[in-house]
């Protein structure tokens, strides 16, 4: 065991070292974890409120007051965006969650046990995949009405497909190898064979998907929210701010604009930092997407 | 090759049995009772109950499903709750609208994107590759309903140049649409051209073109494009699901006529037969595309024609 922990160390390293070689990567990072700071410490960054309305201050430009403007509420448009980043992250992070749980449990069943439970399983993926993701989640949000909450369930069973998908074909390649059998020969029970021989080492994969799956998840949020089934007035979410503040463009567009350069900037970072890990975790998916 | 496609036709079935029962479920978990929906409010029980009864539902749902079946496998999905017409009416009236718009989309990824994958893996690292390659990137990661939006600002608030909603006829309806559609597809194809033609451009057969002495412009067209343009294909049909995704959300904005803003409004609506009509073409659409792509891909390549004869 000393010995695998040692491996596994410099591999993280050498991963790392590889990461932080590619500048794309390293800005997609820093802007990333810049976002993420600015969505913790929201309340600390701006004075203002970002649901309490100040209809005498409505459709304001950028001013020294309001650095982005206010909206047609008079709310101004930078708190409501660094509070909306809470929220886009939350979606995104629980909806990939559910999916990577849920689709590598199924996919590693699959893999592993072969046979009815295989077939079974990867034909319900079939019924999953017969819609493109996105009008997966919104028939599914068409049933469960609209809300935040069943935008998160939605999205999080549209992607289980790639997940149970990618882990399936990595667990059949892996539970050929020779330290599987091993393990196997020497009475290892099934759930200690998946749980420290297999699962370890398709987590590399499985790493870039659920980067470019949070990309995904988040943009698709802020779609289902801007068609109004998601996040509900006046909560601060992207989606649902353009939206809300899109018919009053023609007198001032910064409450349209800054939600979405804000979805524009966190997908586009997480999609830099996926590609980069893809290329420093598994040289061989390079050319996918 | 024609038992190819027949035993892929043969396996949509089952995919489409499956989401035709997940289609009826989602639409009768959905709380809220269509027939109060279509009668509203104030209608008298007695009323309400022959509704319930003619709609068939008082049936169990097993028998309810398979009386919605027996009518979904001829197309037939009822009238919409809201215009009464029948649901496969709304949509072939609907279709071609869609289809105008997802063919100019595709158009544009091609014109577009395969040049800018070509030029990109001619001169790798080049100021033209970074740019195209962070443009692609750009298009990847925008919000197709923001995009849209901001299109309307620039090109029809501000310039003037293009109407901001709507399909009167005329060409000048489908071009902000269009782009704001087919965007992220454009973004694809650039990128899978270049990363397809930087690998064929790697192989011993290149190099013999190479060093025959022929012009490097011919090599890459004939010999290395020809190759190249394979999984590009490949990448242009897969496509399909991103547009049909996307026609949702542009439909929306630029108020198109076709069956992407028609099923948001049924949604809106609580049309469940026009929802259910909808998700379901949407399914088949995308089966048989994927099909299409499948078969094509094959015809493309001899070693996969050979393979399926």
């Amino acid at each position: 065991m000393e010995m695998d922990t040692s491996i596994q160390k410099s591999q993280t390293s050498r991963v790392l070292k590889q990461l932080f070689r590619n500048k794309r990567a390293v800005v997609g990072g820093i802007v990333l974890i810049m976002i993420v700071l600015m969505a913790v410490f929201a309340p600390y960054i701006s004075k203002y409120d970002p649901v309490k309305q100040d209809i005498r201050n409505r459709l304001q430009p950028p001013s020294k007051d309001h650095i982005f403007g206010t909206d047609q509420f008079g709310r101004d448009t930078f708190t409501r965006v660094i509070y909306g980043a809470r929220l886009s992250l939350r979606v995104g992070f629980t909806s990939i969650a559910i999916s990577l749980v849920i689709g590598s449990a199924l996919g590693l069943i699959a893999g592993y046990y072969g046979g009815i439970l295989d077939n079974v399983i990867m034909r319900f993926i079939d019924i999953l995949l017969a819609l493109p993701g996105f009008l997966l989640a919104l028939a599914i949000v068409a049933a469960l009405g609209p809300g935040l909450e069943n935008v998160v369930i939605a999205i999080g069973i549209s992607y289980i497909p790639s997940f149970a998908r990618m882990m399936r074909s990595s667990v059949l390649s892996i539970r050929e190898l020779d330290y599987v059998s091993a393990a196997e020969a020497v009475g290892a029970p099934d759930w200690r064979v998946i749980l420290l021989h297999i699962l370890p080492n398709s987590l590399n994969p499985i790493i870039v998907l659920t980067t470019l799956s949070l990309a995904g998840a988040i943009l698709s949020a802020a779609g289902l929210s801007f068609l109004g089934m998601g996040a509900q007035p006046p909560t601060p979410e992207w989606g649902s701010m353009i939206a809300a503040a899109r018919p009053f463009i023609r007198v001032s567009h910064w409450a349209v604009t800054v939600p979405g350069l804000a979805i524009f900037t966190t997908v586009m970072c997480l999609n830099l930092v996926g590609d980069g890990l893809r290329d420093a975790l598994d040289p061989r998916m390079k050319n996918v997407g | 090759m024609w038992r190819y496609i027949l035993r892929r036709l043969v396996m949509l079935i089952p995919v489409l049995f499956g989401i035709s029962i997940f289609v009826f479920l989602l639409m009768h978990l959905t709380p809220g009772d269509p027939a109060l929906l279509m009668l509203g409010e104030h209608a008298p029980t007695a009323q309400l109950e022959a509704l319930r009864e003619e709609l068939g539902l008082n049936d169990s749902l097993p028998v309810q499903y398979w009386n919605w079946l027996k009518r979904a496998v001829r197309f037939d999905f009822g009238r919409s709750l809201r215009s009464k017409k029948l649901v496969t009416r709304e949509i072939l009236d609907r279709l071609p609208a869609t289809a105008q718009l997802a063919t100019a989309a595709v158009g544009i990824s091609i014109i577009i994107g395969v040049p800018v994958g070509i030029i990109s893996a001619a001169r790798p690292n080049s100021w033209f590759d970074n740019i195209a390659m962070i443009g692609a990137l750009t298009g990847v990661g925008m919000p197709a309903f923001w995009q849209g939006i901001m299109l309307i600002l620039v090109f029809s608030v501000s310039l003037g140049w293009f109407p901001s909603s709507g399909r009167m006829g005329g060409w000048q309806y489908l071009v902000l649409p269009a782009v704001t559609l087919g965007t992220a597809a454009t973004a694809s194809v650039a990128r899978m051209t270049r990363s397809s033609m930087l690998e064929v451009l790697q192989q011993d057969y290149i190099r013999t073109a190479r060093s025959k002495g022929l012009p490097r412009r011919a090599v890459i067209l004939v010999h290395g494009l020809r190759n190249a343009l394979i999984p590009v294909v490949t990448m242009i049909g897969l496509q399909f699901g991103g547009l049909m995704s996307g026609a949702v959300l542009t439909e929306t904005i630029f108020a198109w006529p076709g069956i992407g803003r028609m099923v948001v409004e049924a949604i809106n609506n609580k049309d469940f037969p026009l929802v259910q009509g909808t998700i379901m073409t949407f399914a088949l659409l995308y089966a048989l595309v994927n099909l299409v792509v499948d078969v094509l891909y094959a015809f493309l390549d001899p070693r996969l024609r050979v393979r399926y004869e």
